[in-house]
């Protein structure tokens, strides 16, 4: 158990090499006889194969009897069977990278931005697509938009299969519907200044619960509170570096140098010392606390609240939109790999366009069973009869605008608010200039880590208020981020911005 | 006389090779191979590439390790807390050993000694959320009997200088049971004739403990501890992690190699880093060890390791 992490990672990438003998050539070998063997689209099924898949998420307690039903569908129309893998919220960041260094033979995983997609690939940890995913999963292909195979290529060579249902940039704030008309607050809260109304609220009537969903994780306030200001952040990585997309020529900017920084984190220490979240908060562990009633709000994105509207129907959950300038996410923010590990990226494939393409799949696949995990209504909309059984896969990136469904529940607003957004969004223009920027790393390992170390140890206790001087402790952090090499970051950072804009005026 | 070949040597002794042979092969296999995977920390690794395969990028992967000044930050609270931990739990052992052996009553005593030794099987994971129930600022243990008694509230997790007193006594109680099943065959094996002259002699209790059990496990001492200082620049990394967690203001306190390196690479892993840390770690560690065996082998050549 002792030194678990150091010595699997080496000791694993050892194994790896002595047991395939030539690490090297398997990865080329699958993807030059996928190319070079000139068959027909379809795969050969003969023989019986299990895929591994990873997902981040809580494993659900139904998950076993979902696999049951859904591989009786897979045998007969591919010959295959699919074991999923779950890997918790609480323990994603630690394991998800270990997944590719460790050697374990695996299919497909979830990947998006946020687990460093362009990282992953870019040290050559999934197998290449280029001519496969055409070959072996023709109908997804034919659905791709050239701008998602774009944002997808890394170095010349497509590595991902993206989402084919769009996502968007915003954060905003899911908060609880019934305790907000109890506190009288009758607007939609997607203000700092309405959060502060409602948590005043919550702090003084409801001292069961925390205000705001605080645990460690780290926070999330400072997304919300540059998201509502218009500015974005250059990679979902390296969340302590901004710049403004509606400029002509934007900086990017560390975020205690941002303008109204020093505001901010002076804000956020009146929230923690009007207790709006734990004092313990980061070494607390527990994700799920507004939707089991322990928090008032949690800041995310507008699937998180779906989702808890429906978890929680008596609660009438709100979603504010605390976005600026809102734009589509790039495609790669669900996306399919296939790992370099994998025996069988044709299968793969071939399974991955059938869950993308044929409703009975994906139903099973998504939902689970109908009559057992879900059921529909008469518009095709679903409703999950046991949230602790089943609620729905974590591998989103299978969604597509065809095969997915509406939650039965899910409030209306969950369609107007996407639908106001996509009016707002044109292409070319703000935030959605930049949805093809993807940045590379290699020539900052060192600083990006150093900077990834500060931004913990002295931004998130800023962030989280827990400081006695704030001014002192943002001195302190900028010294760190410093000495980690902030400023090589920068630099280089708006070197490939500026190279960014250049070839979009080309 | 003639000097003898290694030839010489298997012929006159088959039967020893044979039976050292698994042990050999093991060593071999699991801690002799896998060192040359320490070329990795002199390399930018892919992963299609392997480990052979990828291409050298020179001293670059230790950069992170020193560029901020925190390498001299980490080394030291690593050595500090090694030998912090060595000292408490060492010395408790003995004395635990010590007194378990004393004991007459043959139920108390063995119940004592599972009750100390129970820790050892509790996983850190476990111990974390103790360690989270006990000193978190609005449910904690402490904190909830200090404000029973009107007293005011301690936030724990913005006093860095308490931690290490902590984490030294959870770690104690950790390993002390299980560092005293070997002091407790020690002190066993003393002869016990000569305690009991002592004792007819008149010595009392603390008389016999100090001149006649101490200096009998002297030597299980010394090699106790010369184990342990071979992992001293190695921190508990699951013991810390577990602990401590993400409270950024405990870092310049609590911080060890392990757990930096962990932080520093979750958002973008990569293997040459990670290596190079481990790297460091084992040249370190190999001085070290080096350096006490021979000052212990000038003291008393019978004591030294090798």
């Amino acid at each position: 158990m002792k030194k678990r992490v150091l010595a699997t990672l080496l000791a694993a990438a050892m194994g790896l090499s002595l047991l395939t003998g030539c690490g090297g050539g398997s990865s080329s070998g699958g993807s030059a006889s996928g190319g070079g063997s000139g068959e027909a689209a379809a795969v050969d099924t003969s023989k019986e194969v299990e895929l591994v898949m990873y997902v981040i998420s809580d494993r659900p307690a139904g998950q076993d009897i979902v696999d049951e039903n859904l591989n009786k569908l897979l045998k007969e129309k591919l010959n295959c069977t699919l074991k999923i893998n779950w890997i918790g919220w609480a323990e994603y960041a630690q394991k998800y990278p270990l997944l590719f260094s460790s050697g374990e033979a695996f299919d497909m995983a979830y990947c998006a931005g946020w687990l460093g997609f362009s990282n992953l690939a870019r040290r050559g940890a999934f197998m290449e697509l280029d001519t496969m995913l055409q070959q072996y999963a023709p109908d997804n292909y034919a659905l791709q938009s050239e701008t998602a195979l774009a944002q997808a290529t890394v170095d010349g060579h497509l590595y991902a299969v993206p989402t084919l249902l769009p996502t968007y940039t915003t954060y905003g704030a899911i908060y609880r519907g019934d305790i907000a008309s109890e506190a009288g607050i009758t607007d939609t809260i997607d203000t700092f200044e309405e959060v502060e109304q409602y948590c005043d609220y919550i702090v003084a009537n409801h001292p069961e619960m925390e205000a705001i969903n605080e645990y460690s994780s780290g926070p999330e306030t400072s997304l919300v509170w540059t998201r509502s200001n218009g500015l974005y952040d250059i990679d979902a990585n390296l969340r302590f570096l901004f710049y403004d997309p509606s400029a002509e020529h934007p900086t990017v900017t560390p975020l205690y140098d941002l303008d109204g920084a020093t505001d901010f984190y002076k804000r956020m220490k009146e929230w923690s010392d009007k207790g709006y979240w734990s004092k313990s908060a980061l070494a607390d562990t527990d994700s799920q606390k507004t939707q089991n009633g322990k928090a008032g709000l949690t800041f995310h994105n507008i699937d998180t609240w779906s989702g808890y509207t429906v978890q929680q129907p008596d609660w009438d959950f709100k979603y504010g939109t605390m976005t600026k300038d809102v734009a589509h996410l790039p495609f790669t923010q669900d996306c399919m790999v296939i790992s370099n590990t994998s025996k069988n990226p044709e299968r793969a494939l071939a399974l991955w366009n059938l869950i993308t393409t044929d409703q009975e799949v994906y139903d099973a696949f998504y939902y689970g069973i109908e009559g057992t995990t879900y059921e529909l209504n008469d518009q095709g909309q679903f409703t999950i009869l046991d949230m602790d059984l089943y609620s729905t896969n974590a591998m989103w990136a299978a969604r597509t605008m065809e095969l997915n469904r509406n939650q039965a529940g899910v409030p209306e607003e969950y369609d107007t608010i996407r639908q106001g957004w996509e009016e707002t969004i044109k292409d070319g223009v703000g935030t959605e200039k930049f949805t093809g920027f993807v940045l590379d790393t290699t020539n900052i390992t060192t600083e990006v880590a150093a900077c990834t170390n500060a931004k913990q140890q002295y931004g998130w206790p800023l962030e989280l208020g827990y400081t006695d001087d704030v001014e002192a402790s943002i001195e302190e952090y900028r010294q760190a981020m410093k000495a980690a090499g902030i400023d090589k970051v920068v630099e280089e950072c708006q070197k490939q911005l500026d190279a960014y804009i250049e070839s979009l005026g080309q | 006389m003639k000097k003898e070949g290694f030839f010489d040597e298997f012929k006159k002794n088959k039967a020893l090779f044979a039976m050292a042979a698994p042990a050999f092969l093991l060593v071999l296999v699991m801690s002799y191979f896998p060192m040359s995977g320490l070329i990795l920390a002199f390399k930018e690794y892919r992963y299609n590439l392997g480990v052979f395969g990828s291409p050298f990028n020179g001293l670059q992967n230790f950069g992170y390790l020193f560029s901020s000044g925190t390498g001299w930050l980490i080394t030291r609270n690593t050595i500090l807390y090694n030998l912090l931990n060595l000292i408490t739990s060492q010395l408790l052992a003995v004395i635990i050993a010590i007194f378990i052996t004393e004991i007459n009553a043959k139920y108390f005593k063995k119940v004592t000694q599972t009750v100390i030794l129970l820790p050892y099987f509790i996983s850190w994971v476990v111990v974390g959320v103790f360690v989270f129930s006990i000193f978190n600022y609005e449910t904690g243990l402490i904190n909830s009997i200090i404000q029973t008694f009107g007293g005011e509230k301690v936030n724990f997790y913005m006093m860095p200088m308490a931690w290490p007193i902590i984490i030294c006594a959870f770690n104690a109680w950790k390993w002390t049971g299980y560092n005293s099943v070997i002091y407790i065959a020690a002190v066993t094996g003393v002869d016990g004739e000569i305690n009991e002259a002592a004792a007819i002699d008149g010595a009392t209790i603390f008389q016999r403990i100090r001149y006649i059990t101490l200096p009998s496990i002297r030597p299980t001492l010394v090699t106790m501890i010369l184990l342990q200082v071979g992992r001293i620049l190695r921190g508990d990394f699951e013991m810390f992690y577990q602990i401590v967690g993400n409270n950024g203001q405990l870092f310049n306190a609590t911080d060890v190699i392990d757990t930096y390196v962990f932080r520093s690479l979750i958002t973008n892993p990569d293997i040459g880093m990670t290596a190079a840390a481990t790297f460091y770690q084992s040249v370190l560690c190999f001085a070290i060890i080096m350096i006490v065996n021979t000052i212990v082998k000038k003291i008393d050549e019978d004591y030294a390791l090798f």
